[in-house]
């Protein structure tokens, strides 16, 4: 068999639109994924007992527990229980569930690399443990952790293929209608592949960019 | 009246304050001497209650640092500057001399932005308002340094070796400001190596060895024969710095 | 005929399924981390033009998601090259050339560590090519490489949870099998979960207790 592309390019507007909505995914789960990733960090940072195990076997769980059984869980598991919602939703919730194991880890490390003597300098001058955090310690460790938090991005949008397995049709769901309309399941699969890759090297190169222009005022301080 | 009276301070065996008795009355500048781990910056540290006492009191204008209900009014009576600055990197010059004013003491950002300029201008720093910590020499880095102390408008200026993290040139530029500082009545208590420059701005020098202050003199005194000269350690170590 | 209770079958089912990722993640281990080693080792004696191909398809393969990789092989394969691809031999060939991919970025680093010179040395000493890389390079490459090794292997074991969606019987896919008689979702996905919490907590381990004594003996390196 020839290995011919042309048979995609009545589907590019279809795929388009399932890399569309792994994009929105994406990004809905990477905001719900820092959110909760900063929540963990700040637990696992803290000085209370229980909210640091409990923000430990949170981390613990969902790093070692596959993310298809994860979702499964809760695909299959919310209706169970009375809460109806829809494959883009479990998606996205799923996502920031398991993505925020990994984005405290990021977060946890930033706080913890603070420069204590900056920590002093802002409890000698009165301010308060809160605006210390909001105002000190969170903007520091978001930007020092942009790289890592990179990272759980691009896992992110491979782990958001998993999806098309709860019909969600995001780029690998669309994919698989492609391949099996047009009968030419190497040629689609081969492309995604590509398009995968080309798509989170774009990203890493995002981020690559974005680390630049937050850390540009800290350099020094920071490496 | 800033008050260190019969101040103790352990760090696990070790005894790095032993009975430490102070007094600096408003607008007096103190110098402390002491060779190193005298214990000088600890005692700074214990003023602005960044260490617990094991033993003695401070009080900052009536104020005692080790009783928490009072800790808050304690600080805001002095300000700290540090040795490596401490700035916050990820705030400009002005954020980094308004952010207490503004949260502390809940002053109109306006309000607190224009003093911190002119806070800026008065250590010649006013176009330098925008610029990150990252982007200032070392000396500028120590002015925003001592704006962000005074932005508190502090009765007691605590300075713990302002200037040893800096080169010759811009150490010049801090210790001009300092002088200017002593001239206009700020009170300060001054952790220095500089001798010359403690002797020409201070009132008082107080010289620390192993935790104990063992010398409590007006400037004059603690550099005459009869005086502070008389303490075979304080004559060594005076030798030993103007060696350097 | 239909059961939507959990019988005491049921628990031979999932052992079998457990048997079948056990199995299929240390047979797929083993040919990753040899495959992975070797091109590694090859890339060290600087072949021509083969280190730039080696490179792009390990970029590729760590860079697109491991089901896209797997429709690939299971879908595309059999249509583009007309052998016939079973779900577990798909399974086989598409993990261990991931994992392959990823244990060839840290054979490389790895070797990378020893540095040149160190080998050049050995080499003045008379020491044989093979010599060198047994009694010089192997041993520091595998002191320097089993930490990420086990963190690979942790998350690889994970990632052979994805092969139940083309039909292999693994621990997934009987959970997917129990979920759909049942209809308990959360008793079956939390049991499921659990014993890949236990099978990764299982590798960890391993991999702790091997680091702990290739370290001892190499103390000396300070690694
Ligand atoms: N957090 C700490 N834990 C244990 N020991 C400490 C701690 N901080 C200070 N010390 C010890 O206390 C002693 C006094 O330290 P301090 O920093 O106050 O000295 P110093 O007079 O400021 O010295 P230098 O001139 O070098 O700055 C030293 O022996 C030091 O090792
Ligand atoms: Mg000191």
């Amino acid at each position: 068999m020839r290995f011919d592309l042309s048979v995609l390019v009545p589907h590019l507007g279809f795929l388009a639109s399932g890399a569309m909505l792994t994009a929105a995914v994406c990004g809905l789960a990477l905001v719900g994924s820092v959110v909760l990733g900063m929540a963990v960090a700040i637990a696992r940072t803290s000085s209370g007992g229980w909210a640091r195990r409990a923000a430990y076997a949170y981390v613990d769980l969902f790093r070692n527990v596959p993310f298809i059984v994860q979702l499964f869980f809760f695909y299959y598991g919310l209706p169970e229980i009375g809460i109806y919602i829809d494959a883009f939703t479990t998606g996205v919730i799923a996502l920031s569930i398991a993505g925020g194991a990994y984005a405290s880890d990021a977060i946890r490390a930033g706080i913890l690399a603070i420069d204590n003597g900056i920590l002093e300098a802002a409890e000698v001058s009165g301010l308060s443990k809160r605006v210390t955090f909001t105002r000190i310690v969170l903007p520091i460790a978001l930007r020092t952790s942009v790289r890592p938090l990179g990272s759980v991005l691009i896992n992110m949008i491979l782990t958001s293929s998993i999806l098309s397995t709860i019909t969600l049709n995001e780029l690998t769901g669309q994919a698989k209608i492609v391949a099996s309309d047009t009968f030419r399941p190497f040629e689609v699969y081969f492309v995604l592949l590509v398009v995968y890759a080309a798509l989170t090297y774009l990203v890493s190169i995002g981020i690559a960019l974005l680390h630049r222009r937050l850390n540009r005022d800290l350099m020094g301080q920071v490496s | 009246m800033l008050n260190v009276e019969n101040v103790r301070k352990t760090f696990g065996a070790v005894t790095v304050l032993d009975g430490v008795n102070l007094t600096v009355k408003p607008g007096e500048v103190v110098s402390v001497l002491g060779s190193s781990g005298s214990g000088k910056s600890t005692l700074i540290r214990c003023i602005n209650g960044l260490e617990r006492l094991d033993g003695g009191r401070i009080t900052v204008d009536g104020f005692d640092v080790s009783r928490p209900k009072e800790l808050a009014e304690a600080r805001k009576r002095s300000g700290t500057v540090f040795q490596l600055f401490n700035l916050y990197p990820h705030m400009t010059a002005l954020r980094n001399i308004t952010l207490a004013p503004i949260e502390v003491l809940k002053r109109p950002k306006a309000e607190a932005e224009a003093e911190g300029r002119a806070l800026l201008a008065s250590v010649g720093l006013e176009d330098r308002a925008d610029a990150y910590p990252a982007q200032l020499s070392g000396g500028q880095r120590q002015r925003v340094g001592i704006c962000r102390a005074l932005a508190m408008k502090p009765s007691y200026l605590l300075l713990d070796e302002v200037t040893s993290a800096l080169d010759p040139e811009m150490t010049a530029e801090v210790l001009n400001i300092l002088a200017k500082l002593a001239g206009n009545g700020t009170t300060m208590v001054f952790v220095t190596h500089e001798i010359e420059f403690a002797r020409q701005i201070s009132d008082r020098i107080v010289f620390l060895e192993k935790g104990v202050l063992l010398v409590d003199l007006p400037t004059r005194d603690f550099f005459a024969q009869d005086g502070g000269l008389a303490q075979p350690r304080v004559a060594q170590f005076l030798s030993k710095m103007r060696k350097d | 005929m239909r059961f939507t209770q959990f019988t005491p079958y049921d628990l031979v089912l999932l052992a079998q399924g457990l048997g079948v990722t056990v199995g299929l993640f240390l047979l797929t281990s083993l040919i990753g981390l040899l495959a992975g080693t070797v091109l590694g080792v090859v890339r060290y004696y600087r072949v021509p033009g083969l280190t730039q191909a080696v490179t792009f398809v390990t970029e590729l393969l760590k860079n697109s998601p491991v089901l896209v990789q797997l429709f690939l092989v299971f879908f595309g394969f059999p249509a583009f090259f007309h052998l016939n691809v079973g779900p577990v031999q798909a399974a086989v060939i598409t993990l261990s050339a991931n994992t392959a991919a990823f244990v060839y970025v840290i054979a490389v680093s790895a070797i990378e560590s020893i540095g040149r010179d160190q080998v050049e040395a050995a080499r003045v000493f008379g020491l044989s090519r093979w010599q060198v890389l047994r009694h010089v390079i192997a041993p520091q490459a595998a002191a320097f490489s089993i930490g990420p090794l086990t963190a690979l292997l942790v998350n690889q074991l994970q990632v052979t949870s994805l092969i139940s969606v083309i039909g292999v019987m693994d621990l997934a896919k009987i959970g997917a099998t129990l979920n759909l008689r049942t209809l308990k979702p959360f008793i079956v996905w939390s049991v499921v979960g659990l014993l890949y919490y236990l099978a990764a907590k299982l590798v960890a381990g391993v991999g702790a207790r091997i680091e702990h004594r290739l370290r001892a003996h190499s103390a000396f390196r300070g690694l």
